[in-house]
């Protein structure tokens, strides 16, 4: 009966604790939305109000970015390398962080360890692996000079640059999965064996469907970081003009700021409705991107 | 049968992914070491490069190593308390607070540090210093951490221990520090080794806020790239390989162990 | 959390003391090591003045950026550039006035009457080629010749909407090829046929790629190449094409309400100082004021006939179009 009296008890102050924890737990996110908010919202207002200014008579910023098929196509092009630079690296970083997780052989947590050090690296640096690999004296240059009697260059291309999102996408999401498979339920895999899926059917229907949330978040970070990325194309050169590039040509082109900025907020306001969407996609709403 | 086959295809898969990463590392590191990159190893190996490198730049190490120390301390500062509060928040103000936190990851670096630089630039002393440059790596690392902590969080069940916790007459920090944290330490830990990777190779932000004075390594590694010959390009990055794989190594084992730890 | 908030304290600590460093230093945009040899000049600036200049990598269009950018507080307190920048950084109002000592030797039209900025010395464009790198070919000679389809895959140049070597090379292969500053469609034309030969085009030097051999024909400043050949020893070939090309002067100014006025001052006077001119010299560079060059050094030169093709232009009007043209660069070439 006691028993009873205190489980009631219990009851209500866990009501009564709900609502006095939440006004708490708010205070705490109080240092990160000061920050937030002096070193961020305030300067992207600035940065805002700075791209619709006018530079010599020629239009506000966001005038000449919307109106330039050239800075448009930019955009455009960005937009579809980095989605394709995520597929990709989804993809191979998938397979090899299911692969990493769960097998256990001699060697594998070097092998790990090898295959994240590379997140550290700066895009410049990036960009000049993707040289010594594919450039004219790279690695498939050399491989195509004994077999073609041509060297493969594709360093300077669109090619380079993708293999140079890779480069860095990969990691990341090898990291994430390896994380995301430890909480996955083996019982729901055995469970479809048991029940005669073949190997591919369980990949289909169990594994990726439990790794979607992760899938999903790791997919928009580097879809982000893709948008964003400037070393490796500056590195390499040549004739890519993704956007942050030509943010970069603009901003030393006599410090024109009003066009650099608006081509800003508007790569970011595009990344960032892509990052909304791919929220959307995600239904549980209990689980953290 | 199949099963095994499978897993050797998986294993060539993942050992052809390891070559495309490691593999120009490899010949990067070479480059390092070699007299005369064009003429190639037949040119002899040498430490010149590494010595005349560290003599010029070695400053830039410090400095990223003592940013990158400065940005982990400041990010778990700030963002394991807002991991906290998005996860007991959970409406849409803290949906809305999350994306917000993932903006300076989607803008370019440029324009991120051109807005610093325009808003707060006049405060000559600030914009000198080190932490003007720390300012930007915190803004641009943040999420990196307040992500995986919030899942962890979500993992251990934390509303119920927080609210036995409590019924035991914890207040408000006690619960924080005694409850939440230890139990999230993985996490933290996950987030932490994440922090310091991307701080060490933060070259977008940093290009805009350095100054001669405040230089780090990768704006000297694009420096030398971009002046320097190979060689002594390629050096520098052996330095900066030799500073990190120790220090990612570690991480990641202390955060296995860790995980392992929370598993039992 | 005393041991956190302890290591936090020191952290500050060495923020704040890392502030006080500034003894005796003055700050330069665009001194880099290699380039021009700034590595020895700024350490004879430091032995002989006392003033620390750390190196500094960005290039021209960079530095001004910057230095519009920073306005209301500036880092630097001098800036070496391009001429057109230097004209451009005066009408941004960013530069301020000094004439140093020798200013009456610099000849008209290689500084700004008022002192807002004056070429300390000039280069030559031509084409730098890593004649190892060419696998028995010929070295080109003339701008026609790059265009030859067995240089596919071979040539660079920098891009002319963002290096001011980039837009140099336009406007010498513009004059080159019988345009003037306001005709710019013969290099439009050049550069859109060369874009068929597979060019590379860097946004910064590509020194280091010449030397290594990943880029065997650069349009550059033939300074750098005779470094290449002479100071590394490298097997590299300075050609001035036969129809003709341009000389340059690269200039100096100090930045508007520079932090360190004084220490600015001691370098501008040094740079334009007879040691500091005979530096220049022997890093291949031509000094703004007439000097004897060592012998030496001169014979290293191509022969004066060939630079005889090198001609001069209008600097001013050069500025005036830049914007321009980098905008019909980027839109017409792809």
């Amino acid at each position: 009966m006691s028993s009873t009296v205190l489980k009631a008890h219990n009851v209500a102050a866990g009501g009564l604790l709900k609502r006095r924890l939440r006004p708490t737990a708010a205070w705490a996110l109080a240092p990160a939305a000061a920050v937030l908010a002096a070193f961020w919202l305030l300067p992207l207002a600035h940065l805002i109000v700075l791209g619709g200014q006018q530079r010599d008579g020629a239009g506000s910023g966001y005038w000449q970015v919307l109106s330039s098929p050239q800075y448009l196509g930019s955009l455009a092009q960005t937009c579809v390398l980095a989605a394709v630079v995520t597929l990709a690296a989804l993809l191979v970083g998938g397979i090899t962080g299911v692969f990493l997780a769960r097998q256990r052989f001699f060697g594998r947590t070097t092998l790990v360890a090898l295959l994240t050090f590379p997140l550290a690296f700066p895009g410049v640096v990036v960009g000049f692996l993707v040289i010594l690999l594919a450039g004219r004296q790279g690695l498939f240059a050399m491989l195509g000079l004994k077999l073609a009697g041509e060297r493969w260059v594709f360093a300077y291309s669109l090619a380079g640059l993708f293999l140079g999102y890779l480069y860095f996408s990969i990691p990341r999401v090898i990291l994430t999965i390896m994380a995301a498979c430890e909480s996955l339920d083996r019982s729901l895999e055995e469970a479809a064996h048991s029940l005669g899926a073949g190997h591919w059917r369980v990949v289909c229907d169990v594994i990726i469907p439990g790794l979607a949330p992760a899938l999903v978040s790791c997919g928009a970070i580097c879809f982000a970081t893709s948008m964003g990325a400037f070393g490796t194309a500056f590195t390499l050169g040549t004739q890519l003009n993704v956007t942050p590039v030509a943010i970069y040509n603009v901003f030393t082109n006599y410090a024109n700021f009003t066009v650099a900025a608006a081509l800003s907020v508007v790569l970011g306001a595009l990344t960032w409705a892509v990052l909304l969407l791919a929220r959307r996609m995600v239904k549980q709403s209990r689980t953290v991107l | 049968m199949k099963r095994s086959s499978l897993f050797i295809a998986q294993l060539l898969f993942t050992l052809l992914v390891c070559a495309f990463m490691l593999v120009p590392v490899l010949m990067s590191l070479v480059a390092g070491l070699t007299r005369n990159y064009f003429q190639g190893v037949s040119s002899g190996l040498t430490f010149d490069w590494i010595a005349q490198v560290w003599q010029a730049y070695s400053p830039t190490v410090w400095l990223s190593l003592q940013l990158a120390v400065a940005c982990a301390v400041c990010v778990c500062v700030i963002g394991v308390p807002a991991a906290y509060a998005l996860v007991r928040m959970n409406n849409r103000f803290s949906r809305a607070f999350e994306e917000l936190m993932v903006l300076p990851v989607a803008m370019p670096g440029l324009a991120s540090a051109l807005a610093l630089l325009l808003t707060y630039g006049q405060f000559g002393s600030f914009r000198s210093s080190w932490l003007f440059i720390l300012v930007g790596h915190v803004l641009f690392t943040l999420p990196f951490l307040v992500r995986p902590v919030m899942a962890v969080m979500q993992r251990q069940h934390l509303p119920t221990l927080e609210e036995a916790a409590a019924s035991l007459g914890a207040g408000p920090l006690r619960r924080f520090f005694s409850v939440v944290v230890p139990n999230c330490r993985a996490g933290i830990l996950a987030g932490v080794l994440m922090v310091v990777t991307l701080s060490l190779g933060e070259f977008n932000l940093t290009w805009m806020l350095h100054t001669p004075m405040t230089k780090t390594l990768p704006v000297g590694l694009a420096d030398s790239y971009a002046s320097a010959r190979l060689e002594v390009a390629s050096a520098y990055t052996l330095i900066f390989l030799l500073m990190i794989v120790p220090l990612l190594v570690a991480l990641q084992a202390i955060s296995a162990r860790l995980s392992r730890g929370e598993q039992r | 959390m005393i041991r956190f908030s302890k290591t936090l304290a020191a952290l500050l600590l060495c923020g704040v003391a890392s502030l006080t460093q500034a003894a005796e230093t003055a700050i330069c945009y665009n001194c880099p090591p290699e380039w021009a040899d700034w590595g020895t000049q700024l350490k004879a600036i430091a032995d002989s003045t006392g003033v620390q200049v750390p190196l500094d990598n960005k290039n021209s269009g960079q530095s001004l950026a910057q230095l519009v950018a920073e306005k209301a507080a500036p880092v630097a307190d001098v800036v070496y550039y391009g001429v057109t920048f230097g004209l451009q950084a005066q009408k941004a109002g960013v530069v301020g006035t000094y004439k140093p000592k020798g200013w009456e030797q610099i000849p008209e039209g290689l500084k700004d009457p008022e002192g807002h900025w004056f070429a300390i010395h000039s280069g030559t464009l031509g084409i730098m080629v890593n004649v190892d790198a060419l696998g028995g070919l010929p070295v080109p000679q003339s701008w026609a010749d790059l265009l030859k389809p067995e240089y596919k895959g071979m040539v660079g140049y920098l891009d002319p909407s963002s290096a001011f070597v980039g837009y140099v090379s336009a406007v010498a292969i513009n004059q080159a090829m019988g345009g003037t500053l306001d005709n710019f469609a013969p290099a439009i034309d050049y550069f859109q046929k060369l874009a068929k030969n597979a060019p590379i085009v860097p946004k910064q030097t590509a020194y280091a790629r010449v030397l290594s051999g990943e880029l065997p024909i650069l349009v550059d400043y033939d300074f750098n190449a005779y470094r290449a050949r002479y100071k590394d020893k490298a097997n590299v070939a300075f050609v001035i094409p036969k129809e003709g090309s341009i000389s340059v002067p690269y200039v100096m100014s100090l930045v508007a309400n520079a932090p360190h006025q004084a220490n600015a001052e001691k370098v501008l006077d040094f740079v334009l100082s007879e040691q500091g001119q005979a530096l220049w010299a022997k890093a291949y560079l031509r000094p703004v004021r007439a000097m004897k060059m060592p012998a030496d050094v001169a014979a290293q030169f191509l022969p004066d006939s060939d630079y005889a093709r090198a001609g001069v232009v209008d600097y001013q009007h050069m500025a005036d179009v830049q914007e321009a043209f980098s905008a019909r660069y980027l839109s017409e070439v792809k």
